[in-house]
């Protein structure tokens, strides 16, 4: 385990596994946004229950996988499939349009079973493709380790946090200073006045659904260079990316970047402290205490 | 005349009920129309209605273009908008979470808008100052004056040829009444624009109206040619002045 140092040493070596606790954290938290923007969209902005979002995320990973095979850079294999996630996106939104909006049931359990059924059949259509060993791409990235400061840091981490660093932070000011991006920001507050602001707000919805969609395929991409994958890992981030969103405050952009980082720090923090088994509790445990305090999240407003 | 809009005999409702029965008015280019009526008769469905919001059951409604006809009944809202007609909507139906700024940007979505996105911005900033002083602030948070004045300069950002303003003194004080129907008036004669105004207020309205049809129960029953007959009017002095 990680503790395996401690018994060597005193205070100053425990405020050391700290801090490196926290410059990881901070890592793996950036790249929690990158996983949770997407879902920020269609969940916080969209209104859409969008719980297909984790399965999504790891059929990124998978197709990374794949196209890993042919000899393609992870990273590069994300941003490959992103325009085709973009397309299913698009298209998944227009029947979940044709199906639950339109007859004015889209916040109904009906649209939960709907996105609860494309996450189960995402999870055993990859079993049934690629069986429910741990899949893993190679990188050069991968696998080796710097040292900054006294602080050991994996590469693979360092790539991750900067790919997804400037994946959300491009991501937030498309939708702050784009008009497209103002538009799919004000859908839901008020659809009829988007209408008469010129604007088709299925189209708008089905525009950002596609985006938002798009963002799993390069998160996904970065999640299986952080970690090899299985079918139903994505478990793990129903919990992680719901987490992010609420305690953000659906809507907020800039606060699913700050929610990332809170929610990294904290699990890397646990997971220091008390192992990898309460780590995975961190997220639902915020996640509640978010809902039962501030039930608007951080920055909602 | 480059700009005209027909209303030609619609009917229109909600399920059973019929809001409209057989409306016609004529608007044409460089008037200010006043729709006067207390709550409930059917302005603001007439509004809807050649918003493409509300759809008639029967009759016509076209807009006249320089050299084009659009058949309103048939377009979505967002073309009617593209085309060159904003709404003032009732009840102002703000984006409450977005900025002033970001309220007014959405206003001038339609490309022509866009190209004079700055003009715009500036033009409603000379307006209404007050909305440059506070265009950080989120709209939701403002007072129902300053709403409304968000709601006014956001439909302007969208360079319309044909403003609808449906009900400008709802929720205000007088005294913004007053002003809110002065600005509209004075937006009006810089811009070049054509005003149809809904409005229950008829004191306020008919201090800027060219001219006014008043509506009851869902039917024009008086066509004013100009101010001074629409107060003359027997049916104006018992409905309204009670004398």
């Amino acid at each position: 385990m990680i503790q395996a140092g401690t018994d060597t040493g005193g205070d100053a070596l425990s405020f050391e596994l700290l801090l490196d606790a926290i410059v990881l954290g901070m890592l793996v938290g950036c790249f929690y946004a990158a996983v949770s923007i997407g879902l920020s969209i269609s969940f916080g902005l969209l209104d859409v229950p969008q719980v297909a979002h984790p399965a999504m995320l790891l059929l990124g990973s998978y197709g990374t996988y794949l196209l890993g095979r042919w000899g393609l850079d992870p990273l590069l294999a994300g941003v490959i499939l992103m325009p085709i996630f973009f397309l299913f996106g698009m298209a998944l939104y227009r029947g979940f349009h044709e199906i639950f909006e339109k007859r004015g049931e889209a916040t109904g359990i009906g649209s939960l079973a709907f996105f609860f059924g494309v996450a189960l059949i995402i999870e055993v259509g990859l079993i049934m493709v690629f069986g429910v060993d741990q899949r893993a791409v190679e990188a050069p990235y991968i696998g080796s380790s710097i040292t900054v400061g006294d602080i050991p840091l994996p590469i693979r981490m360092v790539v991750a946090f900067v790919v997804a660093l400037l994946f959300t932070g491009g991501l937030i000011l498309y939708l702050a200073k784009t008009f497209t991006g103002r538009a799919i920001r004000a859908v839901a507050q008020d659809e009829g006045a988007l209408k008469l602001m010129g604007v088709d707000p299925v189209k708008i919805k089905q525009w950002a659904f596609g985006i938002a969609t798009a963002t799993t395929a390069l998160a996904g991409a970065l999640l299986i260079v952080i970690t090899p994958v299985d079918p139903n890992y994505y478990r793990l981030y129903i919990g992680r990316t719901f987490c992010v969103v609420v305690l953000a405050g659906p809507g907020s952009m800039g606060g699913t970047l700050i929610a990332g980082l809170i929610l990294g720090i904290s699990e890397s923090i646990v997971l220091t402290m008390f192992g990898a088994s309460w780590a995975q509790a961190v997220s639902f445990g915020l996640l509640l205490v978010v809902l039962g305090l501030r039930p608007q999240g951080l920055f909602g407003r | 005349m480059a700009l005209k809009l027909t209303v030609e005999g619609i009917d229109a409702g909600y399920g059973a009920v019929r809001a409209l029965d057989g409306v016609s008015i004529a608007v044409g280019e460089g008037e200010t129309v006043a729709l006067l009526g207390t709550n409930g008769n059917g302005k603001s469905t007439l509004m809807k209605c050649i918003m493409g919001i509300v759809r008639p059951s029967r009759g016509a409604i076209t807009l006249q273009l320089d050299d084009q006809t659009l058949d309103l009944c048939r377009l979505p809202t967002e073309e009617i908008v593209r085309a060159g007609v904003a709404m003032v909507p009732e009840g102002r139906r703000l984006f409450p979470k977005l900025t002033v700024e970001e309220n007014l940007f959405l206003g001038a979505f339609r490309p022509e808008a866009r190209r004079e996105l700055a003009q715009g911005l500036d033009f409603c900033y000379q307006a209404f100052p007050v909305l440059k002083e506070r265009r950080r602030q989120p709209a939701g948070s403002m007072s129902g004056g300053q709403q409304q004045m968000v709601a006014i300069a956001r439909a302007l950002m969208s360079r319309p040829r044909l403003l609808l303003v449906d009900e400008p003194s709802v929720g205000l004080s007088p005294l913004l009444v007053t002003q809110t129907i002065a600005k509209i008036k004075e937006l009006k004669d810089s811009q070049g624009l054509t005003v149809l105004m809904a409005e229950q207020n008829l004191h306020q309205a008919i201090r800027i109206a060219d001219r006014g049809y008043i509506i009851v129960h869902g039917k024009i029953v008086f066509h004013g040619e100009s101010r001074a007959a629409i107060e003359a009017n027997e049916l104006v002095r018992s409905y309204y002045l009670g004398v």
